[in-house]
């Protein structure tokens, strides 16, 4: 019994990293119906094909498509799991994902929201175009532990820059600023004054996974 | 030597005078011609007086005659988002997925949109310089296209999910880059960059970009070849080591190397493969950087590319606007105080 629980489970995992949503579904519908409950499917579903996906993106073979498809078979399980609800019960966190002032490329922010998602973190999303204070005042709302920041163009720097000090004065100085995206990741974080810079959006789900489990407390 | 003449032997691996120097500069001449980027981009006029006067600033190889980089959707009645200092992007796509793309027509370059701006901007800066510098064109490659024309994400999806229609939708785009391009070349442009970052391996698998993009930059290039573009060049961003050896045979003369792409690994992928690079300074370091960082780096490119020939000194992809001027300078004069590349 538990082997053929086990090769359920993998094939999940399997389906989930290959992005094949509807057999992902068929996969789920299955494992509900022998009486997995939810929570059993997040933790040896998608946090192992999350862990899978990021194992087999590094820094050079990094997929967009692939890891679009993976994302919305994921969501379509998460939504399928707990229905109306686009997050994950219980999560280990909240983190705020913005794309700041005078940039509108959101793809980014989109896939590390699917991939924090999936590491069971709660994501609020402030949008495109976003003003520096928008995202304090989410950060403020919400107990975030870290703001993410994803930028294509390099005209929105010096947003960035504004970003910590601004959080510093609402007295939120302990929210990690985190910074990727394709004009961003060319910055070193001092550069940025933010506290970290991701080559890829796996690279921000590692440092906040390291937050949560106290390798960056209180630095 | 006339610039087109270096660049053209350069690509043929044979002796130049210097390497070519060819920066990918577009709203950055606002800067040197003491306009603003909102002026660059309103006016054809306004741009190309700015790109003449950073061609005669920094003694270039080669100008580009790029407005922004949303003209195709915005030509084909997508929504363009504007704000002040930067460049405009696509805010709403022109197309939904559902659309039947092999019905459509190209738009007419000489009515649509801001096309004949762009046109009118290649005429211009082809009387500004004579024949002492390249002009460049610049269209979004068929993978580019087709995310501008329904959307990132969706173009993606509809590549998997309706593979036949995504293929119209490349064929649309690749159709619109070629009538676009041969308007580019008519009005004299030497040749027109085919912009495809989208392509990149980073977005799309390799095997997508040889089985489906492939043949269709290909068609773009056989065709402004045929319309009397002096070479060909794919500009494709991010980590493109592994399609880089593929850029000859489907009939590109220049291939850009990014930043981040390891200069090792593309020499060795390549081999034999003649196709002439251009890259590889981050851009960035352009306005973050000192001059005298940026001589090193460009020095150390020239000695490192010494050997093989067929190099473009240049920045691995677009230079920012805000960029240093020192900077760009001290990449020029890398490649024009360089003594010792003969091939």
């Amino acid at each position: 019994m538990v082997d053929i629980m086990d090769s359920a489970f993998d094939a999940l995992v399997a389906s989930l990293v290959e992005g094949e949503r509807e057999h992902c579904l068929a996969l789920v519908g299955e494992l509900i119906a022998k009486g997995r409950q939810p929570a059993e499917i997040v933790t040896d579903g998608i946090e192992v094909a999350m862990g899978a996906l990021d194992r087999k993106c590094t820094a050079e073979q990094f997929n967009l498509l692939e890891i679009m498809l993976a994302g919305r078979a994921v969501m379509a399980v998460i939504h399928r799991l707990f229905p109306g609800d686009a997050d994950l019960p219980n999560p280990r966190a909240t983190v705020i994902a913005a794309v700041l002032e005078g940039d509108i490329h959101d793809i980014g922010k989109s896939i590390l929201k699917i991939l924090l998602t999936g590491a069971h973190i709660k994501v609020i999303d402030c949008g495109k175009d976003t003003p520096v204070a928008a995202v304090v005042k989410a950060a403020a709302e919400s107990g975030a532990v870290a703001v993410c920041l994803t930028g294509l163009i390099s005209s929105v720097i010096p947003l960035v820059r504004q970003v910590k000090p601004a959080l510093g004065a609402a007295g939120l100085s302990h929210v990690k600023v985190l910074a990727g995206g394709a004009a961003l990741k060319q910055c070193t974080a001092d550069a940025l004054a933010v506290d970290f810079v991701g080559q890829t959006a796996f690279d921000a789900v590692h440092y906040v996974g390291a937050l949560l489990d106290g390798v960056y407390a209180g630095h | 030597m006339l610039a087109i003449e270096r660049l053209q032997r350069t690509i043929l691996r044979q002796s130049c005078d210097r390497p070519p120097v060819i920066p990918q500069i577009f709203a950055h001449a606002a800067k040197v011609a003491g306009r603003s980027v909102d002026d660059y981009l309103a006016s054809a006029a306004t741009a190309a007086e700015c790109q003449l006067a950073a061609w005669r600033h920094y003694g270039l190889d080669a100008i580009f005659a790029v407005l922004d980089l949303t003209i195709e959707a915005e030509s084909l009645g997508g929504t363009v988002i504007r704000h002040p200092g930067i460049y405009p992007a696509i805010s709403d796509p022109p197309f939904t997925p559902d659309r039947d793309f092999s019905r459509l027509a190209p738009p007419d370059p000489a009515t649509a949109g801001r096309m004949p701006a762009v046109v009118e901007m290649v005429a211009r800066m082809r009387a500004g310089v004579g024949d002492a510098a390249a002009v460049i064109g610049l269209v979004q490659g068929p993978m580019t296209g087709a995310v501008q024309f329904v959307g990132m994400q969706r173009a993606l999806f509809l590549a998997i999910d309706e593979p036949d229609r995504f293929v119209h939708l490349l064929d649309y785009a690749t159709e619109v880059a070629r009538s676009f391009g041969s308007a580019q070349l008519a009005a004299g442009a030497d040749i027109v960059l085919v912009f495809d970052p989208a392509a990149s391996p980073e977005i799309v698998p390799a095997g997508l970009f040889r089985e489906l993009v492939g043949p269709r930059v290909a068609h773009l290039a056989a065709s402004f070849k045929q319309a009397g573009a002096k070479a060909n060049w794919l500009h494709i961003a991010g980590q493109t080591a592994a399609i880089l050896p593929l850029y000859s045979s489907f009939g590109f003369d220049i291939g850009n190397v990014d930043y981040c792409v390891d200069l090792d690994t593309v020499l060795e992928t390549l081999g034999e493969d003649s196709l002439c690079l251009d890259g590889n300074i981050k851009p960035l370091s352009f306005v973050t950087d000192s001059a005298d960082s940026i001589r090193q780096t460009a020095d150390a490119l020239l000695a490192r590319f010494d050997g093989r020939g067929g190099f473009i000194l240049s920045s691995g992809c677009e230079i920012p606007p805000e960029a240093e001027e020192a900077n760009v300078a001290a990449l020029v004069a890398a490649a024009r105080d360089w003594k010792k590349g003969r091939r």
